[in-house]
């Protein structure tokens, strides 16, 4: 199946508003709790234009450390979406957001689960309310 | 080989050898359960997956997670006595497991709000319902630490001989799939203590944060064959490192 859009980021004109991360936190939890985002800003120092910022989001390797690592299999590719996602096989051992290279999976103690960026299903939430174009869907 | 029958007097298929929860689930019929785990070998322990069963004559209640599927039967997720099942047997559960939300709300759905039964007289492991869920992710896992200790109503869920194990990586899967979230697992600067034992954490390069314990880092690298610097960092520093690296090629 074709893929859809994939998620470009483009760091230059990101402000550091967060606004991806509450769009992000209220997709995938209720109340919008901000440590169960998915993206996360890190500033990146001041450059000429300003205070520089990053947007940190899965990058969905192509041979993932966290695949790999996982004893049940439970993180799985959306073959449409080429998000890899965490599926209900998820045992909550932990390993996949210890050996992430980028730091971009987050365990949730509480949940029991990984918390990864899904793309949404296709359509990433975060490049919907990005009011600066910093993330759009290609 | 493909197997069909009907659920709710809806055709279905399935492969042989499913087990019927699954294919109902599939199908997006709602069955309840409590100690089903996708990834896990089924074992009927929860018993609240009940249905009605018709094949051949016969007409039973059985547990969906662990019934093979069989052509041409027919499968009734919520007839009168599946409910009646279902309530009795949450109610039994509710008397061990009080302190659960998840059994409660559960519960409560089938008109249970109390419980006429009394809590086991000695229960090491408050709101355990014994389901075995722990023990099954632990076999999965390749470490076999958890396992039943004891008999009849001193049965409980331990540490093999009831002894500190050398198994057990302190990895908190169990703590994780438990239904109830009835296992313990604190974090100190001295490690991870589960199932009193205190397994030594591995921390940080960068900050000293924990990043897991010592046992459950060797057992990956040894399993896994990803480089060792891989299991040093906390995911704050690894991340805090990716963003200097990646402003250096966009800046």
């Amino acid at each position: 199946m074709a893929r859809r859009g994939r998620l470009v980021i483009k760091p230059d004109r990101c402000t550091g508003c967060r606004t991806c991360e509450l769009a992000c936190a209220f997709v995938h939890s209720t109340g919008g709790l901000l440590g169960l985002s998915r993206i996360r800003i890190r500033e990146a120092g001041a450059g000429p234009e300003g205070d520089r910022h990053l947007q940190m989001t899965c990058l969905q390797c192509i041979e993932a450390a966290c695949v790999k690592v996982c004893p049940v299999d439970a993180l799985v590719r959306n073959e449409d979406t080429g998000a890899i996602e965490v599926s209900e096989r998820c045992i909550g051992c932990g390993l996949c957001a210890v050996v992430c290279p980028f730091g971009h999976m987050h365990f949730d103690r509480m949940l029991g689960r990984p918390i990864k960026c899904d793309l949404c299903g296709g359509a990433p939430t975060c490049a919907a309310f990005c009011p600066h174009g910093a993330l759009e869907v290609r | 080989m493909e197997r069909r029958f009907k659920i709710n007097d809806i055709d279905v298929k399935a492969r042989a050898g499913e087990h019927l929860l699954d294919v109902a689930r599939r199908y997006g019929f709602e069955i309840p359960s409590l100690c089903h785990h996708e990834a896990l070998p089924p074992i009927g322990a929860c018993r609240i997956c009940l249905v009605e069963v018709a094949w051949g004559g016969r007409r039973e209640l059985c547990t969906s997670c662990n019934f093979e599927v069989i052509e041409g039967m027919q499968v009734t997720t919520d007839t009168p006595a599946v409910q009646h099942h279902r309530a009795m047997n949450l109610e039994l559960l509710l008397a061990r497991a009080p302190g659960s939300a998840r059994l409660r709300e559960l519960a409560a759905q089938y008109g249970v709000r109390r419980t006429r039964f009394g809590p086991p007289a000695t229960s090491p492991l408050p709101n355990c319902i014994l389901c075995e869920l722990c023990v099954r992710a632990c076999e999965q896992l390749g470490n076999h630490a958890l396992t039943m200790v004891g008999r009849g109503d001193k049965k409980r869920i331990g540490l093999a001989f009831n002894s500190p194990s050398e198994q057990c990586t302190g990895c908190a899967s169990c703590a994780s799939v438990c239904p109830t979230e009835c296992i313990p697992v604190k974090d100190t600067a001295a490690g991870r203590t589960i199932w009193g034992q205190t397994h030594p954490l591995v921390l940080c390069k960068v900050c000293g944060a924990p990043v897991m314990t010592e046992r459950q880092r060797a057992k990956a690298i040894a399993k896994k064959g990803l480089p060792e610097e891989y299991y040093d960092f906390c995911e704050s520093c690894k991340q805090s490192t990716a963003s200097k690296r990646f402003a250096s090629i966009v800046w």
